[in-house]
């Protein structure tokens, strides 16, 4: 028989929280289970427009942060 | 000089013997991230800037003092430093209020820089600056756990320690913030093929 997996537990599998017991179990259930399969696909989308929502700062900031450090006057700590 | 990938701890190593070049790297690999986790709390590109810089500056402080000891964790400690940078923003503007235009910037920043103002030229065309405002309208505790999740790469169990919450709390609230996301972007239409996605 195969377990019922929550919505939270898809969520942990889908962030790599899950013990390897789990994963087993959980990928099993993915296989046979058409809304859970739904539902997964669904969560791992949403995610993957998450990452692509991630944005740079200008190249100055960066730039200001890297002279600062060339900067700064306090020791290297291991020289 | 061509370097091979190195770990963060070993660019730490480097840098604390004066290796401005290991800083570079450092700062190269995490300032989207860095930058997104603070852009998605205090919701102005110019505010978020200073913030990251001000972050950043923090760590060269702590690291060429001789304080650092979080050897093989900076990202989560640089993220930590930045996310309460942010949050401590984040309180003083809603003690101190600035007028917020329909586009999330503040009036300030619109006046001081409006042909600058990338964002809300973009964000009928570009998906991902609307998901991000969609991001930024998500109730606060859900936006918390969402930023903390999957920008700031915590564990649902380090979100429930620092929340002060049970580890089915924080695990729900990451639940309602992608049900939400979902709503929110089917009824302006971003699209996606949840197909595209399948294995």
């Amino acid at each position: 028989m195969t377990q019922t997996f929550t919505e939270n537990d898809l969520l942990r599998y889908a962030y790599g929280e899950t013990s390897s017991t789990e994963n087993v179990e959980i990928e099993k259930s993915l296989l046979c289970d058409d809304l859970l399969q739904e539902t997964y696909n669904q969560l791992v989308a949403t995610l993957a427009e998450l990452d692509k929502c991630a944005i740079k700062p200008s190249d100055s900031v960066v730039q200001r942060i890297l002279d600062y450090s060339k900067s700064s006057n306090l020791p290297s700590v291991l020289k | 000089m061509i370097r091979k990938e190195v770990s963060d701890s070993q660019l730490v190593s480097l840098y604390m013997k004066g290796d401005e070049e290991a800083f570079a790297q450092l700062v190269e690999k995490h300032k989207s991230r860095v930058f997104t986790t603070i852009y998605l709390i205090v919701k102005d590109q110019y505010t978020a800037e200073d913030l990251m810089q001000d972050s950043f500056i923090k760590a060269v402080n702590t690291i060429k003092s001789g304080r650092y000891n979080e050897e093989g964790k900076f990202l989560p400690w640089l993220l930590r430093i930045a996310h309460n940078l942010a949050i401590d923003h984040f309180r003083k503007a809603k003690r101190y209020p600035t007028i917020v235009m329909e586009d999330g910037s503040n009036v300030f920043n619109t006046l001081e820089f409006s042909e600058d103002s990338i964002e809300s030229l973009q964000i009928k065309k570009d998906t991902h600056a609307l998901l991000r405002k969609l991001i930024q309208e998500l109730p606060e505790s859900q936006k918390e756990v969402l930023i903390m999740r999957h920008y700031m790469q915590m564990s649902f169990q380090e979100i429930a320690d620092a929340t002060d919450v049970s580890i089915n709390t924080a695990l729900g609230r990451m639940r309602y913030a992608l049900i939400n996301l979902r709503k929110k972007m089917q009824k302006t239409n971003i699209a996606y093929d949840p197909n595209f996605y399948r294995k």
